[in-house]
C-alpha cells in the first residue's frame, strides 16, 4: 500500500469538511434583494435567499425567454448582478417555461404553470376605476391566463384569488392605469413567495377541487 | 491527399478558436432573431440540444456555496472536468474567447510594429495561479455567493455579446475584459498566467493529463525558440510541457525547427 502523506490527507479532509458543512449556514439572506412591486424572479426560482448562490448567471433564461420579459440584472446590483429579472410593467410573463427547462443549475426549478408563484397580484381599489366605480373595466379579467380562477369579477369589481394567482403580470401590464407617484398601475404584482417558496396549504385542496 | 501534417498546430488552432468566438456570435443572433434555441448559452453554460456543458469552475462555486448537489448540473460538468483531466488546459489554450482576443491582439501588434518578440516585463512566481483559485473559492464562500460567475473573462465575452444582440447595449463590466486585454501589454497573458481561477482548476485537473508537449533532448539544439514562442514562458526546452499550467497550445512545437517538440499522449506530468 502507497504511504500516505499526512499533509495530503489533512488537506483532503478539510476540504470534504468543507463542503459537507450544514446547509444552514449559508442559508442566512445576507444581501437585499432587488425584488419589489413588479419585478420579479422568472418562474420557478428557489426563494430568494438561496437565488444569489444557485444561479450561475449564465444567461440562458434570458436568451431562451421569446417574450424578452427577461433581463439580467447588471453591476449595479451588486452581488446580484448578472441574475435575472423580469419587470412585469415592461413585458410580463407568459408562462411559456422555457426558462425553466434550461436552467443548468436549479436556480429555476420544474414547475408546471399552475403552480408558477412570482408574486400575486394586488388590486389598488383607490385608483382602480372599476372599484372606484367610474367606468366598467375588466381589462385585467379578460386578459387573466386563469380567468374566472385567478381574478374574478364581484359586482363587476376584480377580486383576486391567491390560491390560483401564478403573478405572471399579465393584468399588471394590461392595466390602463398609471400611479401619478412613481410607477406602478392599479393591479401589481407583489413577490410575497420570494422568501418561502412554499405554495399555500390551501393550494393543495383548491387544485383537487375540495376546498 | 489531404494530409493532416502540412499545416502548423497554429493553424487548427486557430481554426477552433475562429470557430468557437463564431458560437459566441452566432448563438445569440440566432436566438434573438430566429428563435433557434437548439444551440445557447456561452462559456458558462453551454447547451447543444440535450447535451448541456456547464464550467467546472462555475458549478464547483455554486456547490461550495448552497451545499448542494443537483443533478443537472453535475452531468454538465463531467465533459469538461474529462476533457481537462485527459488534455490538460485545452480551453484555455483552442477556446477561450480572452486567449482568441490576446492572440489576435499579439497578430496585430506584429504586424503594425513589426516587431516578432514580445517582452515579459513582470515575471511572478508560477503558483501564484494557485492562491488565484484558493483565493477565489475563498471569497466565494465568504462572500455566499459566486463571485467568478459573473466577473469571469471568457464568460463576459459571452454575456455582453448577448447583450449587444438583445438589449443593443453593453454593460460596464465589459472593462474587465479591456483590463484584461491590457495586462498582455505588460506580460504576455499575464491574467491567464497568474490570476485566472478557471485556469487553475484546470491546470489542477490537469495534473495527471495524458496529452502532453515532451521533448527529445538528443536531438534539441537549445536554440531557444520554444521557450520565446511559449506564451506562459515556461521553457518547454527544459520541459515545461509538463508543467500542468501547460495550454497544450502547440506553439513551441511550431516553433522547433530540429521538430525535437512533440505532442505525446501517456506522458508523465512533473508534480
Amino acid at each position: 500500500m502507497a504511504e500516505i502523506n499526512p499533509r495530503r490527507a489533512f488537506l483532503k479532509g478539510m476540504l470534504v469538511s468543507l463542503s459537507l458543512l450544514p446547509a444552514t449556514a449559508s442559508a442566512r439572506q445576507r444581501y437585499s434583494t432587488p425584488l419589489t412591486t413588479n419585478r420579479l424572479r422568472p418562474p420557478g426560482a428557489v426563494s430568494e435567499e438561496h437565488f444569489v448562490g444557485n444561479c450561475i448567471r449564465c444567461g440562458r433564461c434570458v436568451e431562451v425567454c421569446p417574450y424578452r420579459c427577461i433581463r439580467p440584472l447588471d453591476l449595479r446590483a451588486g452581488v446580484n448582478a448578472g441574475t435575472p429579472m423580469i419587470d412585469v410593467e415592461q413585458i410580463p410573463c407568459y408562462l411559456c417555461m422555457k426558462c425553466v427547462d434550461v436552467c443548468p443549475t436549479g436556480a429555476l426549478r420544474k414547475v408546471s404553470q399552475e403552480q408558477t408563484r412570482m408574486g400575486v397580484a394586488v388590486v389598488d381599489i383607490y385608483s382602480c376605476v372599476s372599484w372606484q366605480e367610474k367606468i366598467l373595466c375588466r381589462t385585467c379579467y379578460s386578459v387573466c391566463p386563469f380567468m374566472d380562477r385567478a381574478i374574478k369579477l364581484e359586482q363587476f369589481k376584480p377580486v383576486i384569488d391567491e390560491r390560483f394567482c401564478t403573478g405572471c403580470g399579465l393584468c399588471t401590464h394590461a392595466c390602463p392605469i398609471s400611479q401619478e407617484a412613481g410607477s406602478g398601475k392599479a393591479i401589481n404584482i407583489e413577490p410575497i413567495y420570494a422568501r418561502t417558496f412554499a405554495l399555500p396549504e390551501t393550494e393543495v385542496s383548491a387544485r383537487t377541487g375540495d376546498i | 491527399m489531404f494530409r493532416f501534417n502540412r499545416y502548423p498546430w497554429s493553424f487548427w488552432r486557430l481554426v477552433i478558436q475562429t470557430a468557437s468566438f463564431a458560437l459566441l456570435v452566432i448563438t445569440p443572433l440566432l436566438n434573438f432573431y430566429l428563435e433557434f434555441d437548439f444551440i445557447q448559452g456561452w462559456y458558462q453554460s453551454i447547451s447543444i440540444g440535450d447535451l448541456w456543458f456547464v464550467s467546472p469552475l462555475e458549478g464547483l462555486e455554486r456547490i461550495l456555496v448552497t451545499r448542494d448537489l443537483y443533478g443537472p448540473l453535475v452531468v454538465g460538468m463531467v465533459l469538461p472536468i474529462l476533457v481537462a483531466l485527459l488534455l490538460g488546459r485545452v480551453f484555455c489554450g483552442w477556446i477561450c474567447p480572452i486567449n482568441y482576443l490576446s492572440e489576435l491582439s499579439d497578430r496585430l501588434r506584429h504586424s503594425v510594429t513589426g516587431k516578432k518578440e514580445i517582452r515579459d516585463r513582470w515575471i511572478l512566481p508560477r503558483w501564484l495561479l494557485w492562491w488565484a483559485l484558493v483565493g477565489e473559492l475563498l471569497v466565494t464562500m465568504v462572500v455566499g455567493a459566486p463571485v467568478f460567475v459573473f466577473l469571469s473573462p471568457p464568460g463576459l465575452v459571452g454575456r455582453e455579446l448577448m447583450r449587444v444582440v438583445f438589449f443593443h447595449t453593453i454593460a460596464v463590466e465589459a472593462l474587465v475584459v479591456v483590463a484584461v486585454l491590457l495586462m498582455n501589454l505588460l506580460t504576455r497573458r499575464f491574467y491567464c498566467r497568474y490570476f485566472c481561477p478557471l485556469g487553475g482548476l484546470l491546470s489542477l485537473l490537469a495534473r495527471r493529463r495524458h496529452l502532453q508537449v515532451v521533448i527529445n533532448p538528443t536531438s534539441c539544439k537549445h536554440c531557444g525558440r520554444c521557450d520565446a514562442a511559449c506564451p506562459l514562458a515556461l521553457e518547454p526546452q527544459n520541459g515545461g510541457g509538463e508543467y500542468s499550467q501547460c495550454l497544450n497550445c502547440g506553439a513551441c512545437v511550431d516553433a522547433c525547427p530540429q521538430e525535437s517538440l512533440t505532442f505525446l499522449w501517456g506522458g508523465k506530468t512533473k508534480q
